[in-house]
């Protein structure tokens, strides 16, 4: 026997659920228990933490040929900013935003890279953060309007002012370096990718410099089919302008590269001719920094595994100075 | 040789004179100028000439080639005493140790060179280590690569350890006393490659060095920028040697066999918990290289500091890979340990923890410490009780490697 209960029926409830949700990525509409927006496959979870906020997230592009190290960047990147709070203090807004953390970390802890990023948009991990900047550090640079009004404030009303123009909230996703280069070539393969790339405020280009160096020159075209591809995007055709969007171009594993190190601009361009002419040409704000997670990889022979590179030792270089440098463009400290 | 040497010495003179004389008053700047020139010419010949002197080693065995100070020791025995202060000064305590040499010191020198050999390092006693995890009941926290290495079980004769990383200072004084140019304290496969190793300014040295000499301010700075080979020449120079894996793990755990079998080791020098104050690593220092003397509360159970963190140290030995791994790669790694002031990860900073890296990598962060096994050295016998010893010169001494 089937028991029957009735409920009772509230029209407010009913017409929440009845509300679409924008996507955060796309504004596609979405029902209000879609786990991915139906249209660009972006977690809707970013949508539902983004409504109850007044100010919008930016969102920073992760971008890069196949290969260029985005997953391990941003997984040691999220990791260092929670273990070394001196300079940036990073919460992850979310349990989703905390996987790519866990993972890199992991697997770099074992002496194994990460499994390589699927080309699958839901499976793709998605960091939404929020960032709090030292005030110490602010404080040697000219103080802003808030920081001079917070002077003739009450003490708790100080704080919050204070508090207030440090905190920021970025979100980062982590792509396929496939996804992305078949999106700039094909246009509309991978809807997200292109949403992406026209809605993120500031990018992160990642390089190869070790396939640079030994002078292969694909992460060189690549380079300037994703430059060229965001120029056109921002300009819709125009011509003779530049893109005001915030560049870093960051080449990574300079561990097994000698010079890049010291002037990255320099390597860029002796190494990637093209995509520096791309950013001087294309991009007001651009500036090209090298990294490197780990101190030094090598390859193995693994029976019935084949063979595969395997991280020696972790010695992180250069990871936060092209986030600061990015954060800096999106929030500069001297504005209120 | 020697007579195309003097050939070229006359003729440099003897055209230097000419030029000065044929110009006058007036014109003494050229003279100077060309003098120069060809002094500087008469110098590059003469530093290739004995380039390819010292480059054979079969024919000398016991060279008076490169090390100047071979060039200056006088035979008077008054002498001796210089001598002997000056390698004390060059900390080459063990060289001056060595049952070949032993014997020309005095009472007083022989008390004074163990009184610097106990200062500068520590002795490791006799006894078995184990490499790898020694954890059996913890999971697998070396990771895929190094976990295959656990329980091996290894004996290490009793030696004595470098109680801090050789520093700059120290090798400074392998520098000048030409050590790049005594081919003898070279690997005979590295012959061609030792003209390469260069600092900034194309001086033989450290690489980060310029003009022949390590930055102001860096003497305590343990040297780095050395490849596994330079580590092993300057280790022979001071009459040492580079030590082994088992080696440098027995001086870090200190274990201590509590059975038949079984065995306790400690994962760090101070104990069994990472603490940061005690190491220069990433997130607990200045994140550059720091002085060897510095975390005094780093040293081990037998006074050995900083053997975790500051600078990774080159080992003997040649990575070691499990049995089902092989190298993918262009050649085999040599074996470091320790960790350094960049190193991210806790479980990456253990006496255990075993990386690799190229031996003709040349890194910020690498250096090395030297070791010398106590069957080499002559401690507790006066020199007296020697004289059955086959005796080498005090100024040949210099050949007596490890």
């Amino acid at each position: 026997m089937t028991r029957r209960a009735l409920q009772p029926m509230k029209s407010s409830e009913l017409a929440e659920w009845a509300l679409p949700v924008l996507c955060y990525v796309c504004e596609a509409a979405n029902s209000r228990d879609t786990e991915y927006c139906r249209r660009c496959s972006a977690p809707m979870a970013l949508a539902h933490q983004a409504l109850g906020q007044t100010t919008r997230p930016k969102m920073v592009a992760i971008l890069g040929p196949s290969g260029s190290g985005k997953t391990v960047y941003l997984g040691m990147l999220m990791d260092m900013l929670s273990r070394q709070p001196e300079r940036l203090q990073i919460v992850a807004r979310g349990a989703f935003s905390i996987g790519l953390q866990q993972t890199t970390v992991s697997a770099l802890a074992r002496c194994e890279f990460p499994a390589k990023t699927s080309t699958e948009p839901e499976s793709w991990n998605w960091m939404h953060c929020e960032i709090h900047r030292n005030d110490a550090l602010a404080a040697s640079e000219p103080p802003s309007f808030l920081s001079r009004l917070a002077r003739y404030t009450p003490r708790k009303r100080q704080t919050a002012l204070t508090n207030k123009s440090s905190c920021v909230e970025l979100v980062m996703p982590d792509m396929a370096g496939e996804a992305i280069l078949e999106e700039v070539e094909h246009p509309q393969t991978f809807f997200l990718v292109r949403s992406l790339l026209r809605n993120s405020a500031a990018v992160l280009l990642l390089l190869d410099a070790s396939e640079l160096s030994r002078g292969q020159r694909d992460p060189d075209f690549a380079a300037m089919k994703i430059l060229s591809c965001l120029k056109e995007i921002e300009l819709q055709g125009g011509t003779g302008r530049k893109s005001r969007r915030s560049v870093a171009i960051v080449f990574t594993k300079v561990d097994q590269v000698q010079g890049c190190r010291e002037n990255p601009e320099e390597f860029a361009g002796a190494y990637a001719p093209g995509a520096w002419q791309h950013c001087r040409q294309g991009f007001r704000d651009h500036a090209f920094f090298a990294a490197s997670v780990v101190g030094g990889c090598t390859w193995l022979e693994v029976r019935g595994e084949g063979r595969r590179q395997i991280p020696l030792r972790v010695e992180p270089h250069g990871i936060i100075e092209p986030f600061e440098w990015l954060l800096e463009k999106l929030y500069p400290r001297g504005r209120p | 040789m020697e007579k195309h040497q003097d050939k070229l010495r006359l003729a440099t003179i003897a055209l230097f004179c000419l030029l000065n004389i044929g110009f006058g008053l007036y014109a003494w700047q050229m003279p100077m100028l060309i003098g120069g020139a060809a002094g500087m010419v008469y110098a590059a010949v003469a530093t290739t000439l004995g380039l390819h002197h010292s480059a054979k080693p079969a024919e000398a065995p016991l060279p008076s080639s490169a090390p100047t100070i071979a060039d200056e020791q006088p035979t008077a025995p008054s002498d001796t005493d210089a001598l002997v202060r000056r390698m004390l000064a060059q900390s080459r305590h063990a060289l001056l140790l060595r049952k070949q040499v032993v014997g020309n010191l005095h009472e007083d020198q022989f008390q004074e060179t163990c009184e610097q050999l106990h200062a500068c390092m520590a002795l490791v006693p006799e006894g078995d280590v184990v490499l790898g995890n020694t954890y059996n009941d913890a999971e697998d926290e070396l990771g895929g690569l190094t976990s295959a290495m656990a329980g091996r079980r290894m004996h290490v004769n009793p030696l004595f350890l470098d109680r801090y990383t050789v520093t700059n200072r120290q090798y400074y004084e392998f520098v000048t006393a030409g050590g790049y140019r005594d081919m003898t304290l070279w690997e005979p496969q590295t012959w061609t490659a030792v003209l390469d190793l260069v600092d900034q300014t194309g001086q033989p040295g450290p690489a980060f060095w310029q003009n022949g000499r390590y930055l102001p301010g860096e003497e305590d700075l343990p040297v780095v920028g050395v490849c596994w080979y330079e580590a092993l020449a300057c280790a022979r120079w001071m009459g040492k040697r580079l030590p082994t894996d088992a080696e440098w793990v027995k001086a870090a755990c200190w274990p201590v066999a509590t059975g038949v079998t079984a065995i306790v080791q400690r994962r760090f020098p101070w104990g069994d918990s990472l603490d940061r104050s005690r190491a220069n690593l990433w997130g607990s220092g200045p994140n550059r290289v720091v002085a060897a003397t510095e975390f005094p509360t780093s040293a081990s159970v037998g006074g050995i500091y900083q053997m975790v963190g500051n600078v990774w140290e080159w080992s003997a030995n040649d990575f070691h890979l499990s049995p089902h791994q092989t190298y993918g790669g262009a050649a085999p790694l040599k074996s470091i340990r320790g960790g350094a002031f960049d190193t991210y990860f806790d479980n990456q900073a253990t006496c255990q923890f075993e990386s690799g890296e190229y031996p003709l990598s040349r890194r910020r962060n690498i250096g090395f410490r030297c070791a010398i096994g106590t069957c080499d050295l002559v401690l507790d016998l006066p020199p007296s009780a020697l004289e059955d010893q086959p005796e080498v010169e005090l100024a040949e001494c210099e050949a007596v490697h490890a």
